[in-house]
């Protein structure tokens, strides 16, 4: 194709949504839909779905919307922000409703198109993805959304949730959004995406924090203080189980799987060690799921 | 002649599942129908991520149930067989009657003829065969009952024109199926196959997956011809894509050719286990920087292409970045940085594991008569891709690229290569390593997992093996037998013991060895079950054996397998139990003591005589052929013995007056027992 062909078709199109647009497009239209727009859950974590407005919600009877942007925290995915699409810390939008609706594909789909995906010019693929957290005790069935090949979100039934079957099921779906944006802005460097329509870039707001970070992550946490800070985050959780209190709880168990993260990016625990440290941290999270429950009843 | 239609109607069904819901529903249909007596010319399965379609034709539009006598229980039994048989077929007392038979009297009735009402039949037909499906992986979705492949949205049935009506769980069975567009979803009519193909067709969707397979083939295979590019692709891969869409569109992509500089294996992962594309390769089977996709829309503006390839370049740019920086971090200088790589809390780091490997290295070596040296690099190095980004990236090809660092740093081809082959096999189907370094590396990296984690009690159960301790095993032992390796695997495994201790590693456990030699016995027996071999010969041959030489173990097993229906097996254990019944009955009948040695001076007749030397004569044979036995040559001597043994029987009767001899020759024929139970357990092996 030439360039002149590109400039032309670019003229027939609206200019594509920035960032905090496509977040605030999401939130309008999920807001609008009836679901409570939450504001991110103020602790390290590594997705969405962390969040207990989605672990702990997803227990027990009650219908339950939300949606809320958060910050996810992948120590491991650090570039240093070299890499054009790799990034430490970056964002998702999430949104969880309990009992999926039937019709949840086509407001989804509706969605996509809100935030400049139009699905009848490009090919979105529902890929078959059983999303599993081992360290969450979860278990969903799904699929990864491709749009032309790139995984835009995530789309998952609940079927267990801190060891604990899900009744009735959830549906929560995790967008990427820079992806998104990369895709929509036509831009093959995360850095370069428009953050806002005033000449803000997204390498203006985060890429020292990538850089700073990818150091700390990688090289400088302190891992024998991370280890013992394993430890007491893991004591007080089993602590505030006895006590009942599942959410002060469960944000302990938060904080030992942000720990354990971070020693895996320092390269400390191995294959085997994996599997160990995975199941202690399962065990809080269980813990906590069971004792949110019966706070429910 | 009238046709059923079925279209079960979801959220996108994965390929696999989907493929054996087609033909499983489709079979259970057609077996049900057939029971309820209602015939067809032919019967058909489609699908789509989205579509299951069942299509039987050829139904009469009336069938006729003729007059049938049916036969009930026997007059005297229980009178709920007599209600359990009225109540299944519907009937009263009135209609039932006795009648004497060639067995006996029982109860007999006769059916009335009947007109089936067949959009009744279906109605319970279609629901009941639904219910009975099990799928390989289901799930449940908002507060429904119903367990499904994938959440079911609606159900058409329809026989002769005519909506066949039913509840299935919270839907109802009805005539309209549903086409996406952008942003809407349009109901569409339906009143047969015919016209619903029509709908599909409009929209461009190929219902008919042999029809998509073709369509794609053909554009894949006109492709390649145009760009002389060699047209094999992967059976899997094509098999699951065409489950993937319903408008297929195959797209020819492109990336930049300086991706070809990094390994293969990369290019590969990416794109067809990451991505679903089809990795192109020239006529000399290098691979080029063309790739097929196959879309599920047709790529009118250009965007699906541009879209994927900018996919790809993404990843495999990330890939080259870190292949140019781990390409050229020397292997040997990284090995301490297995120091910070945790293997497992009490088994220390891979540093500590790699240290054992080399101890074993020089032990294995020995055994399999290797060149030291290499063997000891190959194990100091073979953990080290495990702290590269690549593995870091690419876990599936961890060893492949610890094997191409080697060869970019100049390691001798067999040292490169053991890297990647020590992890094999890396399941049932997968080979094992044949080269010898990677053998030698590959039994000692298995032996220290073993040992490590039986030390520690970290024992695999029936349900739970998270170490895949069983799979370790079974690789262990193939690659024993299928390389006919001489190992002797109990010295290993207690020099491993010792070489842990000397890390000052703590085991808990005091019978290693004995429990992985255990271990290794029963996983054994069932990769002998796995290759067909009977379970009464794994049985006998395992219970003779006291040694842990398996490759000896695994070649009895066979000759005796593959000769057992034959004269020369036959004899034997024809002879053998003929002697050994006679000394069961004995023991049984009086209890009497058979534990002695036969004398020789008891000996009456020469046939007891002939076979004490004949026994004699083939324990001979075993005390001297030992190492060098060769079983065909054993199971010829065995059933020589035959001449001698059928005289015996013949001319010599056990049970003689005389006690003393007739104790002596029960403990002759024990002795030959014996003596042949030093091949075999033959009591074990189940008649001829």
């Amino acid at each position: 194709m030439s360039k002149k062909n590109k400039l032309n078709k670019k003229k027939t199109k609206p200019t594509p949504v920035n960032f905090q647009n496509t977040i605030l497009n999401l939130q309008k239209f999920w807001g609008d839909y009836g679901c409570v727009i939450l504001q991110p859950y103020d602790m390290e974590v590594g997705a969405g779905t962390f969040h207990p407005a989605t672990t702990l919600r997803s227990l027990g009877p009650k219908s339950w919307k939300a949606a809320y942007v958060q910050p996810s925290r992948r120590p491991t995915d650090g570039r240093y922000g070299k890499n054009p699409n790799r990034l430490q810390h970056y964002y998702q939008f999430q949104v969880i409703v309990k009992p999926s609706p039937d019709d949840i594909k086509k407001i989804f789909l509706r969605s996509l198109s809100k935030i400049g995906i139009n699905h009848n010019e490009h090919d979105i693929r529902f890929v078959e993805d059983d999303w599993e957290s081992p360290t969450l005790g979860a278990a969903g069935r799904g699929w990864e959304v491709w749009c032309d090949g790139m995984e835009i979100t995530q789309f998952t039934y609940f079927q267990q949730m801190a060891g604990i079957e899900c009744n009735p099921v959830s549906v929560e779906l995790t967008y990427g959004l820079e992806r998104i944006c990369m895709f929509t802005q036509k831009k093959s460097n995360v850095f370069e995406l428009d953050w806002n329509d005033d000449g803000i870039k997204y390498k203006d707001v985060f890429h020292q924090a990538e850089k700073e970070f990818s150091s700390y992550n990688f090289e400088f946490a302190n891992t024998e203080s991370l280890l013992k800070n394993f430890e007491i985050a893991e004591n007080e959780c089993k602590f505030l189980l006895e006590k009942k209190l599942s959410l002060p709880a469960y944000d302990q168990c938060l904080k030992a799987s942000h720990i354990f993260n971070l020693l895996d990016a320092r390269g400390v625990i191995g294959v085997a060690q994996r599997t160990e440290y995975i199941s202690r941290i399962r065990e809080l999270a269980k813990g906590s799921g069971q004792c949110w429950l019966e706070s429910q009843k | 002649m009238a046709e059923l239609f079925i279209e079960l109607l979801s959220e996108e069904i994965p390929a696999k599942l989907q493929i054996e819901a087609r033909k499983k529903i489709k079979q259970a249909l057609d077996e049900k129908l057939q029971k309820s007596e209602i015939y067809f010319k032919s019967s058909s399965s489609y699908s789509t991520p989205k579509r299951l379609v069942f299509v039987i034709d050829g139904i009469p539009e009336k069938i006729e149930q003729k007059k049938k006598v049916i036969k009930g229980p026997k007059i005297d039994a229980p009178q709920v067989a007599l209600e359990g048989f009225m109540k299944s077929n519907n009937l009263k007392k009135t209609n039932i009657y006795k009648k004497k038979i060639e067995k006996g009297e029982f109860y007999f009735a006769d059916t009335k003829p009947k007109i089936l009402n067949l959009l009744k039949e279906f109605q319970s037909i279609i629901p009941e065969t639904l219910k009975t499906y099990s799928w390989k992986k289901s799930m449940k979705w908002s507060n429904y009952s119903l367990n499904w492949g994938r959440p079911l949205r609606s159900i058409v049935a329809i026989f002769n024109n005519k909506i066949v009506s039913f509840d299935f769980f919270h839907l109802k069975s009805g005539n309209q199926t549903l086409i996406e567009s952008l942003n809407e979803e349009k109901i569409k009519k339906v009143s047969d196959f015919k016209s619903y193909l029509n709908i599909l067709e409009s929209e461009n969707i190929v219902l008919d997956q042999e029809k998509r397979k073709k369509i794609i083939l053909n554009k894949m295979n006109n492709i390649c011809k145009l760009k002389n590019l060699k047209n094999k692709f992967s059976e899997n891969l094509v098999e699951e894509v065409v489950n993937l869409v319903e408008k297929p569109n195959v797209i020819l992509g492109k990336f930049d050719e300086i991706y070809l500089k990094i390994p293969k294996e990369i290019l590969i992962v990416t794109m067809q286990q990451h991505q679903k594309y089809f990795p192109l390769f020239d006529e000399n089977d290098k691979i080029t920087n063309l790739f097929l996709l196959v879309a599920n829309l047709s790529d009118k503006k250009g965007y699906i292409k541009i879209g994927n390839q900018k996919v790809v370049e993404a990843r495999l740019s990330d890939a080259k970045f870190f292949w140019e920086k781990n390409k050229n971090q020397s292997l040997v200088k990284q090995v301490r940085k297995l120091k910070d790589l945790s293997f497992f809390n009490e088994l220390g780091t891979f540093y500590d594991r790699t240290q054992r490997l080399r101890k074993l290295a020089s032990l294995i070596s020995e055994q399999l008569n290797l060149n030291k040296e290499k063997v000891e690099i190959a194990s100091s190095i073979c953990k080290v891709d495990l702290v590269s980004d690549l593995v870091g990236e690419y876990p599936e090809l961890q060893g492949v690229m610890g094997k191409y660092f080697a060869a970019e740093q100049g390691f001798e081809p067999d040292v490169s290569l053991a890297i990647s082959e020590h992890y094999l096999p890396k399941g049932i189907e997968s080979e094992v390593p044949k080269k010898p370094i990677s053998i030698a590396v590959s039994l000692i990296d298995k032996i220290d997992m073993l040992v490590g984690f039986f030390g520690i009690n970290e024992k695999p159960t029936s349900s739970k093996d998270p170490f895949a301790l069983r799979r370790n095993a079974i690789g262990l032992l193939r690659t024993i037998i299928e390389n006919k390796l001489d190992v002797h695997l109990k010295d290993l495994i207690n020099y491993s013991i010792v070489i842990y201790g000397e890390q000052n590693i703590k085991f808990k456990n005091n019978s290693i060895t004995k429990e992985i030699l255990n271990f290794l016995r029963e996983r054994f027996k069932n990769l002998l079950k796995d290759k067909k071999i009977r379970n009464d010969i794994i049985e006998a041959v395992d219970v003779s054996h006291t040694g842990h030489d398996f490759l000896l173990l695994y070649k009895k097993c066979l000759i005796i397998n593959k000769n057992i229906s034959k004269d020369i097996v036959k004899n034997i254990i024809g002879t053998y139990k003929r002697a050994s019944n006679i000394i069961d009955q004995e023991l049984k009948d009086k209890k009497q003591e058979v534990s002695g040695q036969p004398e020789s001076f008891l000996f009456k007749k020469d046939e007891e005589k002939n076979l004490y030397n004949k026994i004699n004569e083939i324990r001979q044979y075993f005390t001297s052929t030992k190492k060098n036995e060769s079983y065909d040559e054993t199971l010829k001597i065995l059933a020589g013995a035959k001449v001698t043994t059928d005289n015996f029987f013949d001319n010599v009767i056990v049970n003689d007056e005389n006690l003393d001899i007739k104790k002596n020759r029960l403990e002759l024929l024990q002795l030959f027992c014996k003596t042949y139970n030093n091949f075999i357990d033959f009591s074990k092996v189940e008649g001829v």
